[in-house]
């Protein structure tokens, strides 16, 4: 028997019966498009994620108050932020003693703080960064107006900012910025430059920021002279691992802290590189994508049941027709073929339309997300999904389909064609 | 080519058995049209699925051209049922929403002669029971006796040197019953066998050779003396 005759006889069966045959494979339908837009979503958010770090750039090395956790590895949540916030090690000297290594190309040191910014009858909230003259170069942010921070400012504690792009605008409109005066916690500073526009790098709008030197920053507005975060930029990626070591002597020396064996834990610092915490964030969104997709296919199994249930209807309502080819000549295995294709067909029908709708609706959410959050978030659809929409298809069909066409293929051909 | 030995079937049913053959024997030879009588509940049914190889007997021996039927698999029943014998149902049994053309290849689909063989042959035997003009409609939309045809097309596409017809006159009109069985005789006449079930004296008459039986016995075994001929719905 062709395969071709196999699926004429599996579509003509299910035309037959065309709203049950659609009901029927609706539980399939709903399951692969549900472990499609999960697929598809968990890719996209994993995606947008990871374009936040490599804007970072393969070649840095983050280097944070705190420190390292052996049972859960780098510490997370509460706890991890009390620390990087409490922890006052950190010095501008850790920067410049960085800096001296040679696998080292480039040091930036930055604080943070948030305050209002006021000009004339303007006022913003704002996220302000005191940062040494380097973070144009680590950040890849260079002004588009005026100029950027120099050493001079840095070491001369200037009362200099320079603005983000969207704060520029909303603060001035149409004035030029350049050498007026702002004011930020009753310090009065002069705006020197405009940054170009840059978006979101890190999970940070560049364009929302006010950066000032870190010695104003620190003595003006902060009252303390340690460092927030230090980002170090290798020579080359080869070397990342070698600089992160020397980095962590570098500071354990500084810190004075006597830890010869390299204990993680007994240091006040934890040193990152961006393919490490890429990693991380890959294996979280990973497990979660997993996690949900397998939820997703539980509807998969039910759907599974609805098959079986209307191909044992299917088998009961057809049993004149397997007596008949029974005894027109088909075998066992003829028969169950048959029954199987059909119930593999109709899953992979479902599986079809599954795809295309959770395609579409995958589409749309990335579309909303990316307006809503106006983030650079886009549709992806890994290839694994489509795979596996079809394969599983398949293989519920050939499951769920294999105990009715046992029924059929059982079937006594006289009592078959006796049956009314 | 059929020889029939101390057939003996038994059906057992919540410790009943009720035996449905009871030694029966007989041979047909090559060309003969033999009508198997007698009333409902005799065994004629019984007796023809063993023939047909639809069956099993409980005892006994079966022999269709030389094969013994206790030495075949149901695989090779099946495939002997496909190259050698052509049924004919008295409820037509054709499949529903499949056209006329594609009911009467059905038995094809299990042989692996050329698509284009199968399509020729089919066309043959629509041919050869004037429905050469119905090939693309549905059995819903013909006639009994049409859709009887079509099933008599379907038992003889695959060419077969026998042909089992079950009481293929039963639900029919009598007219239609006897353009069926004018085809049956004409293809009695070009050499191939024909085994007749049926319950009417009428319908047996037009057999070359009469077995009756009665509560799965054989009561006479005879030759039609007076024998009928159809021919275009008349029967002389």
């Amino acid at each position: 028997m062709r395969f071709k005759d196999s699926i004429k006889i599996s579509l003509i069966a299910l035309r037959a019966n065309k709203s049950r045959s659609f009901l029927t494979v609706l539980g399939i339908v709903i399951g692969v498009g549900a472990v499609i837009i999960m697929m598809s979503l968990g890719k996209g958010a994993q995606g947008l994620i990871l374009g936040q770090f490599s804007s970072m750039g393969s070649k840095s090395i983050s280097i944070e108050p705190g420190s390292f956790d052996p049972k859960s590895g780098f510490s997370q949540g509460y706890e991890s932020a009390i620390e990087e916030m409490t922890i006052k090690t950190m010095k501008i000297k850790d920067a410049e003693d960085i800096k001296k290594n040679p696998l080292i190309e480039n040091v930036a040191a930055y604080v943070f703080g948030v305050g209002r910014v006021i000009y004339g009858n303007n006022d913003e909230k704002i996220t302000f960064y005191g940062a040494t003259e380097t973070f144009h170069e680590i950040d890849d942010v260079y002004p588009a107006l005026g100029r950027g921070l120099t050493s001079e400012d840095v070491e001369g504690m200037a009362k200099v900012a320079v603005l983000g792009n969207k704060i520029a605008e909303n603060l001035f409109g149409d004035e030029d910025p350049i050498g007026k005066k702002i004011r930020i916690k009753n310090v009065n500073l002069k705006v020197v430059g405009v940054l170009e526009e840059k978006g979101t790098q890190m999970f940070v709008n560049i364009d929302e920021l006010v950066y000032l030197p870190i010695t104003t920053a620190q003595k003006l507005l902060l009252g303390s002279d340690s460092v927030r975060w230090i980002v170090a930029k290798a020579v080359s990626e080869d070397v990342v691992p070698q600089a992160m070591e020397d980095i962590r002597l570098t500071l354990r020396e500084n810190h004075n802290i006597y830890n010869p064996e390299g204990d993680l834990s007994k240091d006040d610092f934890k040193v990152m590189s961006q393919v490490e915490t890429a990693d991380m964030v890959k294996q979280v969104t990973g497990i979660l994508t997993a996690f949900l997709s397998s939820i997703a296919a539980i509807a998969l199994i039910v759907g599974g049941i609805g098959i079986m249930n209307i191909m044992l209807v299917s088998v009961t309502e057809r049993t004149r027709e397997i007596g008949l080819r029974k005894a027109v000549g088909a075998r066992n295995k003829d028969i169950l073929r048959q029954f199987l294709i059909e119930s593999i067909t109709l899953t992979l029908l479902g599986g079809l339309i599954g795809f295309v709708g959770g395609t579409m609706l995958s589409f749309l959410s990335s579309f909303v997300l990316s307006k809503a959050l106006n983030t650079s978030w886009s549709f992806v659809m890994p290839f694994g999904a489509v795979v596996l929409a079809f394969g599983v298809a398949a293989i519920v069909g050939l499951i769920f389909g294999i105990y009715p066409a046992r029924k059929a293929a059982k079937l006594n051909p006289i009592e078959a064609l006796r049956h009314e | 080519m059929i020889f029939v030995e101390d057939l003996k079937k038994e059906y057992c049913d919540d410790e009943v058995k009720t035996i449905a053959l009871d030694n029966v024997s007989f041979n047909v030879d090559k060309g003969e049209f033999v009508a198997i009588m007698g009333p409902s509940g005799s065994g004629k049914s019984t007796l023809m699925h063993i023939m047909g190889f639809l069956d099993r007997p409980s005892f006994g021996a079966y022999k269709f051209e030389g094969q013994s039927i206790e030495d075949l698999s149901d695989d090779e029943l099946a495939y002997i049922r496909n190259e050698k014998m052509g049924f004919v149902f008295q409820f037509f049994n054709l499949l529903p929403r499949t056209n006329v053309l594609d009911n009467v290849k059905l038995p094809l689909i299990y042989t692996k002669i050329s698509e284009k063989e199968k399509q020729e042959r089919t066309k043959r035997a629509i041919e050869s029971v004037g429905l050469s003009h119905r090939l693309k409609h549905y059995p819903n939309q013909l006639s009994g006796g049409e859709q009887q045809r079509v099933a008599i097309a379907r038992a003889i596409v695959n060419n077969p040197s026998v042909i089992f017809a079950d009481e293929p006159t039963g639900n029919l009109d009598s007219k239609s019953g006897q353009q069926v069985m004018e085809i049956l005789q004409n293809l009695n006449d070009k050499g191939r066998t024909i085994i007749l079930v049926t319950h009417e004296q009428y319908t047996s008459e037009m057999a070359k050779r009469i077995i009756k039986l009665s509560d799965g016995q054989i009561v006479e075994d005879a030759q039609v003396v007076d024998r009928k001929i159809a021919k275009n719905g008349l029967v002389k």
